[in-house]
């Protein structure tokens, strides 16, 4: 009925062979990701530590007010874990996406997600 | 007198409507094909449908029909020994021949890979690395659509070169259409690129078919933050690994993973920005001409492209299914914290497979926000159909 170039059999032995080369391959590379990520935190959380130690006077703020910019609302805005470069693109993302103006607009905070 | 009549005779001789019936036979499948470009064009320019590729495919499909011009002769058989011309040379007439050198040696499709790299932010990969896992799982319509292409009567590196479609990467088809059935590319690139675009019209009927509406509401947990030196390993990990289980894989992968060292390493800013802005459109530009200018009417409008058009679909239907039913599989595995729809990103087309993910989770839960989520088996997918590409060259590459 078929004329085959190749031995349905052969065709299905190497869909299969193809699929599991990927899936493997994929799958090795998941758990490298893993190891190495697990490896570079752990490293990481050590150096931070140290620097930490070393030098206390220079850990960031955990909370800072900054004062708005002329034209924005009044009021104070807490910081916690954000830059005021970031917490101003922050703002304007709002407001461009809102479609409220800033100075229309009033930030209590903005606090970074710490990871779970 | 004479000569008027001369002059006169010599330049209908030479014009396009002469070429048309040139040895008696009316070439109306040029014809065709120029009517063809027109509607490409007219969907690329009016409904914006990919027009950064649509416009110059379109632009090639028209000048490599236009009778007589010869935009894509060979005179001294570099590419194609079938039209060979005595005493010619290789630069006389063909100039989107020449620059096709780019698409057969796959230059083009590597340099398209190195801005995509650059563009690309592995992040959401590399804080939920099962996004891999999804991104293997959509792989799957390249092969089923190898087994029924083999079952269609095509060669078998015919029909590996016809299965790639379903992996949704453009440039990964052209690269492996090239070694293994560059008389094909043509209808496979159109083919690609045609499914890619119509992804939000395919993937949907699937996702809706095949996931309950308590599972396209799952909410996903916020992803972790990954850091800077995670980002700058990832490549250079990936690239070993893959390349030394499946040599093949090295030219696609290797340009994908420096383009995203160029990106996250931070030093070389100006050569990352170089590659995924004004390379990638110069490229864009050729390798989207000549890929059109490979549709010549004589060879494109054939039973074989209207297959190849059916199993490109079948393809890409199949990857979804992969995609979705390892969602499933996940979904039951972690107690309901993998939004099964997620999977069907795995088909590589970034970012709008995800986009897709993100548009169906939200229309049943619309605080659902999976973007980020689908973005991993996303990119994940771009590695997985290299890895397939790869593998595909490998069996089939020596024939």
């Amino acid at each position: 009925m078929f004329d085959l170039k190749m031995p349905l059999t052969d065709a299905l032995a190497v869909s299969l062979i193809g699929i599991v080369t990927v899936i493997c391959i994929l799958a090795v590379i998941a758990l490298l990701i893993i190891l190495v990520s697990k490896v570079i935190r752990a490293f990481e959380k050590g150096t931070g530590r140290k620097k930490a130690v070393a030098a206390p006077e220079q850990s960031a703020p955990a909370a800072k007010g900054v004062p708005m910019p002329a034209g924005m609302n009044q009021g104070e805005l807490e910081l916690v874990g954000t830059d005021e470069k970031t917490a101003a693109i922050i703002m304007a993302i709002v407001s461009d996406k809102s479609g409220i103006p800033l100075n229309r607009l009033s930030f209590k905070s903005i606090k970074l997600m710490e990871d779970k | 007198m004479e000569m008027i009549k001369d002059v006169l005779v010599g330049l209908w001789e030479s014009s396009g409507f002469y070429a048309l019936f040139a040895d008696g036979t009316f070439l109306w499948q040029n014809l065709v094909m120029i009517l063809v470009s027109f509607v490409l064009l007219y969907f690329a320019i009016v409904k914006k449908c990919e027009p950064l590729l649509l416009v110059p495919i379109a632009f090639g499909i028209l000048l490599a029909n236009l009778p007589g011009a010869g935009l894509m002769d060979d005179p001294t058989g570099l590419m194609d020994t079938s039209n060979l011309v005595e005493g010619a040379h290789w630069y006389d007439s063909g100039v989107l021949r020449l620059i096709y050198a780019g698409v057969k040696s796959s230059i083009f499709p590597c340099i398209i890979f190195l801005g995509i790299g650059c563009m690309t932010d592995f992040g959401p990969l590399l804080s939920n690395p099962m996004s891999l896992l999804l991104g293997a799982a959509a792989q799957l319509g390249i092969y089923v659509a190898f087994v029924i292409a083999i079952l269609l009567g095509f060669e078998p590196a015919e029909a590996a070169a016809i299965a790639i479609i379903g992996g949704a990467d453009g440039p990964t088809a052209i690269f492996l259409t090239g070694k293994l059935a560059s008389h094909l590319l043509g209808p496979i690139a159109v083919a690609a690129y045609s499914y890619m675009a119509l992804i939000p019209f395919i993937q949907p009927p699937i996702m809706k078919a095949l996931t309950t509406e308590k599972e396209r509401k799952v909410e996903m947990k916020q992803l972790r933050k990954v850091s800077k030196t995670e980002k700058i390993i990832f490549p250079v990990v990936v690239l070993v690994i893959c390349a030394f289980i499946l040599p093949s894989v090295a030219p696609l992968l290797g340009f994908l993973m420096l383009g995203n060292l160029f990106k996250e390493c931070g030093v070389v800013d100006r050569l990352s920005d170089t590659a995924q802005n004004a390379l990638m459109n110069i490229v864009t530009i050729m390798l989207g001409l000549t890929v059109g200018a490979t549709t010549n009417g004589q060879t494109f409008l054939k039973a074989g492209t209207l297959k190849i058009v059916v199993l490109g679909l079948v393809a890409f239907a199949f990857s979804t299914v992969g995609g979705l039913l390892l969602g499933k599989l996940l979904y039951l595995i972690t107690g309901g914290k993998v939004n099964p729809l997620i999977g069907a990103a795995g088909v590589s087309a970034v970012p709008m497979a995800a986009r897709v993910a993100q548009n169906e989770g939200r229309k049943y839960n619309p605080k659902n926000f999976l973007l980020m989520h689908a973005m991993g088996p996303n990119v994940a997918g771009v590695i997985g159909s290299a890895v397939a590409a790869g593998f595909l060259l490998a069996m089939f590459g020596g024939k």
